[in-house]
């Protein structure tokens, strides 16, 4: 290739480079592409010895008054729901069974802070506590709406004693 | 496998005539929808977080929650895709259509295709039932939960709000006018079974669609638009939904989009593909979404 064609070359080369690097749209990707590969050669996400969604339903708090519990995604090992004041959405509840995802419990073995007697979380937006060492309840704050003492209130009307004893 | 989900939402665009149709609707949904097309943005719009390792923690679970086959994120995916793939033949259909009822000498090609506003009534009800399935994937509840689509509907939020909006306005309201729920389920009944299942749009589908046979499919379909009447009636009406205003609004975003309301409607559908754009973006955030709370 003569030295006039490379210098033709080189800033397609650059750009395709960096088109590898960013993705089409732009964006690096490069923080991602670790998990894509890891979850290509192993694509389940979920394991069939966690609980159904539908199991941890009745554990969830209870509507009173202007207070709405609107049940979303319900899928093994996992339960959510809005939570919404006169009609409006204040926070996301959960529950996990973190057999799912035992990394998930790291974040309690240092944790010194408890709510209804469970270790607490708080990350952000949202807290969660572990219970019976495998069943991660979180709230979530929808923007500025649930302050953490907030959260942990709510933490508090979860059936968390029968929870526990899920099977 | 899927391609992967940070690259589906790093690809969205940020500009052209889908994201131009969005921003002219806003006004039938305001405030809700944001056009999201970065996937770290998006995780950050769903946790509210700024903690860059609990992203991280967040976006590597939610890829791994999408890549997973059985948790139904593809196939909503697939659903929102595939709907938006036929979109285009749906408007090619309607403007052959429109050609031969407006140019005299081009009026054989009403034996060769379909009056437009059966073709438009179809798009409706194959949207329609996409949504459905989707919705029914997305949740992990029973595909053919027509009540729980119905009853979430008022509180459907981003995306999600913008996608059923647009599908009253671009799809409903402009090709079929204000009572499109009645106009296409006579349609429907008009059309009849056989044609509806010899419908290329519904052979693409078919297979999500819940039911034993073409008779259940399009039982199915029928239902699914008559269920979302009252929702549909008090949305046009809480709104103030017009043929005028959605005309107007969209009047001047292409000068592709000029001409009457069914030529508008068919030019859209051949132009856009705004049930994909949003669908990429409902499937993004039901990932990050459940990836929350699981790490």
């Amino acid at each position: 290739m003569c030295s006039r064609t490379r210098m033709r070359l080189a800033p397609v080369l650059c750009v395709l480079l960096l088109c590898g690097a960013l993705g089409c749209g732009g964006e690096d990707t490069t923080r991602w592409q670790a998990a894509q590969q890891e979850s290509k050669a192993q694509p389940k996400a979920v394991t069939e010895a966690a609980l159904p969604g539908a199991t941890f339903n009745k554990f969830f708090p209870k509507q009173d008054g202007d207070i709405d519990i609107v049940f979303k995604q319900e899928k093994l090992g996992f339960a959510q729901a809005s939570l919404q004041r006169g009609g409006s959405p204040i926070g996301m509840l959960s529950v996990f069974d973190t057999r799912s995802n035992p990394e998930a419990r790291d974040k309690y073995k240092e944790s010194k802070d408890s709510i209804g007697g469970f270790p607490a979380a708080v990350v952000g937006k949202s807290t969660s506590i572990l219970v019976a060492d495998r069943f991660q309840v979180q709230v979530q704050s929808e923007g500025e709406a649930l302050p953490a003492e907030d959260r942990a209130l709510w933490l508090e009307k979860f059936d968390l004693a029968s929870l526990a004893t899920a099977h | 496998m899927a391609r992967p989900l940070y690259d589906l939402v790093n690809n969205l665009p940020r500009h052209g005539l889908t994201c131009s149709l969005l921003g002219a609707l806003d006004w039938v949904v305001p405030g809700e929808y944001k056009n999201i097309t970065s996937f770290d943005e998006m995780i950050k719009n769903v946790t509210g977080s700024t903690d860059e390792a609990h992203i991280q923690k967040v976006g590597e679970r939610a890829i791994h929650l999408f890549n997973d086959p059985s948790q139904g994120y593809q196939r909503a995916l697939w659903l929102y895709q595939t709907i938006d793939s036929t979109q285009g033949l749906v408007g090619m259909a309607a403007f052959a259509s429109k050609v031969a009822e407006n140019v005299g000498f081009l009026s054989f090609l009403n034996r060769l295709t379909p009056k437009a506003d059966t073709t438009q009534a179809i798009d409706l009800g194959m949207k329609l039932v996409a949504e459905i399935v989707a919705f029914c994937s997305l949740n992990g509840i029973p595909g053919d939960s027509i009540g729980d689509f119905v009853e979430s509907l008022t509180d459907a939020r981003h995306e999600t709000r913008m996608r059923l909006g647009a599908l009253v306005c671009v799809d409903g309201v402009l090709p079929l006018g204000p009572d499109f729920i009645i106009k296409a389920t006579s349609l429907f009944d008009k059309m009849g079974v056989t044609a509806i299942a010899s419908n290329e749009r519904f052979q693409r589908i078919s297979g999500m669609i819940p039911g034993n046979n073409s008779t259940d499919q399009v039982g199915f379909i029928k239902q699914g638009l008559t269920s979302i009447q009252g929702w549909a009636t008090k949305f046009v009406t809480d709104q103030k939904v017009t043929v005028e205003r959605i005309a107007g609004s969209l009047k001047g975003v292409s000068s592709r989009w000029e001409g009457s309301l069914d030529w508008m409607a068919a030019a859209i559908d051949m132009t856009t593909d705004y049930y994909e754009h949003t669908g990429i973006q409902t499937v993004a955030r039901q990932c990050i979404s459940r990836a929350a709370g699981e790490v």
